[in-house]
């Protein structure tokens, strides 16, 4: 008997040692520091040379990971090789991965909502272990955006990008003496960012203008669309967040969509695209960026990276002529609501099959580390939008972005709402924008839409497990990723 | 140790015998006949009965590759069940059959009139043939975004269009890729444009294998030029116009690059094929079993089709042969 007791308290001794001297920080007096010895001191223990790590990178970054990943490899000699790919087509890549188990890719770069698909299916790893060593800085990051990083209370991914939406008019048009006359006598105050919805809307009625129409001694020769926003299907549901203000479901995984809120929120999705280009149920990114730039719109709900582009395209009409504003509130039950969905967002993960996982979570924590995350925020060829604190004082960030803009989505962050992070997402967000298509298109009425929607999630919900997704849920609501907690 | 010694010795003889028996049997050759019945089996195995059985095997079992495979578990027919419930399968199936009967239809019209008038020899012939037969060589992702610059609304179409929808009193921009009809006929152009190439040349070679001195004779005959295109041309031309109507059939049937390039399904599910649908089912929402499940079931409606096909083919040639004969 006492025989087996010391044995037994000898083993927790052990254990306890063990995993004092596993989770002994590394040195250094910064995030990015600590990931550089980090990933020496792996190198040195192991004794490897000439190590290659590999990304599965979107091909947005093609002109400005690079830089970073070089500086890493002067840093470290880790050579990262990159393999780009569409950005719709890495969720599909990472999950052949899960299937085929290759090795092939020691880090995957996509939106953070891949995770929960990826960690069903067990093809990317925690890191909390490293980062209890690495003691990476999440500081100034709203919850949105930093609990965002996490599935099921535990890390998986790091995030370097703040893409919750934003709302930008035309500045020169607003500040217009005409138009700012004629608007305040039709609506009895000046024209200027819309408190609500409902008053974006109206503002879009307004400056809808046809083509060749004269108005504030200006003449419109393509036309004035009031409004613009992300309405094709796979981009619907990342909009839709902020017209219903409120969760998707109770705690018990039960759709909230079929409610007086949710068909509201439907309607007033629809109701604005009267004020849209015609085709905006098929335009991407790679549509409504140069639309917008082209000058013949008057207000954009969009990415924030969407500023840059309308003040640094060589095409542009619209340069030093955006007001970013704050996305509109939504009357949610009698409440404002005010609700930023991080539409996208760039995070990192690390694969299970990885030769080398405690590498590649080195260098995910120094490429998303205070500093070297905000030069990658200030490079500009980048796609990383500022989404924590320190960016505002950073000077080569505010050159970027200019302050106006800076200051607003950084206020903008502090209402920014995750997508669904749960397992099966993108079927839920199908389910949601083909309904919408239908709402849009007339072809069904937005309480017909809410009761297909509801149907439709719990088709999904039950397919996977009830039990699963309301485990995650919950998880997610009370971490703070949607704002909104239960009632 | 001697008890082993023993057997060996005694091994030893027939051992040697059927060494002996195998020499001969090699010796006598017929191994060398059943070498490509082997390979031709075994590539047979590998290929289709192999892949065949794991996508029947998968699609038995209840598996999302959000969960690893390990706790995938037996669901029998519940994935078929799932599949024929799913009205947005029906729906993708229907529209792939609308769409590939649409396009191959005016693919078969258009290539038919372009390889009869390419038929007469004249001036410039080989240089417009060649440029009739290039969309064909176009890779699809190319002519997807070439058509989606095309189709934009304030675009090249809606802007040669513009006369006529104006005449018309039509809203003048067609909002091509996302109006839910508008976007199917958009797909529907996009494939004509690319695949009446290969209609063309399927009719220019029937045309030129057909025999003159029947033309000839016809019109020494005194038949007019109708007549001896309805009478004496077209009956010859059939077993190749079975052949066009088969291959695009099939080809059209399995329509999926414009569908992604173009709309990705919409708007809505507008435009989503029977194909898109099942990528969509496998790649994007990680359902394997029920893909797996799904591509059973239409491997064996499309097979009907297939063999109805070539039954076509079969007794087209049949048909031909007998009035060789005659």
């Amino acid at each position: 008997m006492m025989r087996a007791l010391a044995i037994l308290v000898a083993a927790v001794m052990v254990v306890g040692v063990a995993s004092a001297a596993g989770a002994q920080p590394v040195p250094g007096a910064t995030v990015e520091e600590r990931a550089i010895n980090g990933a020496r001191a792996y190198l040195q223990k192991h004794n490897l040379k000439n190590v290659e790590q590999t990304i599965l990178l979107s091909s947005l970054y093609n002109n400005s990971f690079p830089d970073f990943s070089q500086r890493w490899e002067q840093l470290t000699g880790i050579r990262i090789k990159i393999v780009p790919l569409g950005y719709t087509d890495i969720p599909a890549k990472i999950m052949a991965e899960a299937v085929a188990k290759t090795g092939e890719f020691d880090m995957f770069n996509d939106f953070p909502y891949t995770a929960p698909d990826a960690v069903g299916a067990g093809v990317i790893i925690p890191l909390d272990q490293y980062a209890e060593r690495g003691k990476p800085d999440f500081s100034g990051v709203a919850p949105g955006l930093r609990y965002q990083q996490y599935y099921k209370g535990r890390l998986y991914t790091f995030v370097l990008d703040g893409d919750h939406l934003i709302l930008v008019l035309r500045k020169d048009l607003v500040e217009h003496p005409q138009v700012k006359a004629e608007y305040k006598a039709k609506f009895g105050k000046e024209p200027g960012c819309p408190a609500t919805m409902d008053e974006w809307e109206q503002m879009a009625a307004f400056f809808h203008t046809k083509p060749g129409q004269s108005r504030w001694g200006m003449t419109f020769d393509k036309g004035l669309y009031g409004a613009m926003g992300y309405r094709s299907i796979n981009f619907s549901y990342r909009h839709f967040p902020a017209y219903l203000g409120s969760l998707y479901f109770d705690r018990d995984m039960n759709p909230r969509i079929n409610t007086a809120n949710g068909i509201r929120a439907i309607k007033q999705f629809a109701s604005i695209v009267k004020y849209m280009p015609p085709d905006i149920q098929g335009w991407g990114t790679p549509q409504i960026y140069p639309f917008w730039a082209s000058g013949q719109a008057f207000s954009v709900m969009s990415f924030p990276s969407i500023v840059g582009f309308g003040n640094s395209n060589e095409k542009s009409v619209i340069k030093d002529k955006q007001l970013s504003c704050l996305i509109p509130q939504v009357n949610v039950g009698g409440k404002l609501v005010r609700r930023s969905p991080q539409a996208a967002g760039t995070g990192y993960m690390v694969s299970r099959y990885s030769k080398h996982p405690e590498l590649a979570y080195w260098f995910i924590q120094w490429l998303t580390g205070p500093t070297v995350g905000d030069e990658a925020i200030a490079h500009p060829k980048g796609f990383w939008d500022p989404f924590r604190e320190s960016n505002l004082k950073n000077a080569a960030i505010r050159k970027r972005f200019g302050e106006q803009f800076l200051a607003t989505t950084m206020e903008n962050s502090k209402y920014a709402t995750s997508l669904l992070m749960l397992e099966g997402n993108y079927e839920y967000f199908n389910v949601l924008d083909k309904n919408l298509a239908d709402v849009m298109n007339g072809n069904v009425t937005a309480e017909e839409a809410a009761k297909r929607i509801e149907a439709g999630w719990n088709k999904v919900t039950n397919d996977i497990g009830r039990n699963n997704q309301i485990q995650a849920w919950r998880s997610g609501v009370e971490s703070g990723i949607y704002i909104d907690k239960f009632e | 140790m001697a008890e082993a010694q023993a057997t060996r010795t005694a091994a030893a003889p027939a051992l040697g015998r059927s060494r002996g028996a195998v020499a001969a049997w090699l010796a006598r050759g017929r191994v060398f006949r059943l070498i490509p019945f082997v390979m031709v089996e075994g590539l047979f195995l590998l290929l289709l009965a192999v892949p065949f059985a794991l996508t029947v095997y998968i699609s038995l079992l209840k598996w999302r590759a959000n969960r690893p495979f390990e706790q995938a578990y037996f669901e029998g027919l519940g994935n078929y069940a799932d599949v024929l419930a799913d009205e947005e399968f029906w729906w993708a199936l229907g529209r792939t059959f609308y769409f590939a009967g649409a396009a191959v239809l005016l693919e078969l019209v258009i290539g038919f009139v372009l390889a009869m008038l390419m038929a007469r020899a004249f001036r410039g012939r080989r240089i417009y043939i060649t440029i009739f037969l290039v969309p064909m060589m176009v890779v699809p992702v190319v002519v997807g975004y070439n058509f989606s610059m095309i189709y934009l609304d304030s675009g090249p179409l809606n802007q040669v269009l513009l006369p006529l929808t104006s005449a018309l009193g039509v809203e003048p921009r067609i909002r091509w890729l996302s109006h839910p009809i508008a976007a199917q006929w958009a797909i529907i152009l996009a494939d004509v444009w690319q695949w009446t190439s290969l209609t063309f040349l399927i009719f220019l070679s029937g045309f030129s294998a057909l025999p003159p001195q029947l033309i000839n004779a016809a019109r020494v005959m005194g038949a007019s030029r109708w007549q001896i295109f309805w009478r004496v041309q077209l009956p010859l031309l059939r077993p190749v116009i079975v052949i066009a109507v088969v291959i695009r059939s099939m080809e059209a049937l399995k329509i999926f690059d414009q569908a992604v390039l173009l709309t990705f399904g919409g708007p809505g599910n507008s435009t989503q094929t029977v194909a898109f649908y099942l990528w969509r089912q496998v790649w994007q929402f990680n359902k394997f079993s029920f893909g797996a499940a799904a591509s059973i079931l239409l491997l064996l409606m499309f097979s009907v089709l297939i063999y109805a096909g070539i039954y076509l083919l079969v007794r087209q040639r049949a048909t031909s042969l007998r009035e060789r004969r005659a």
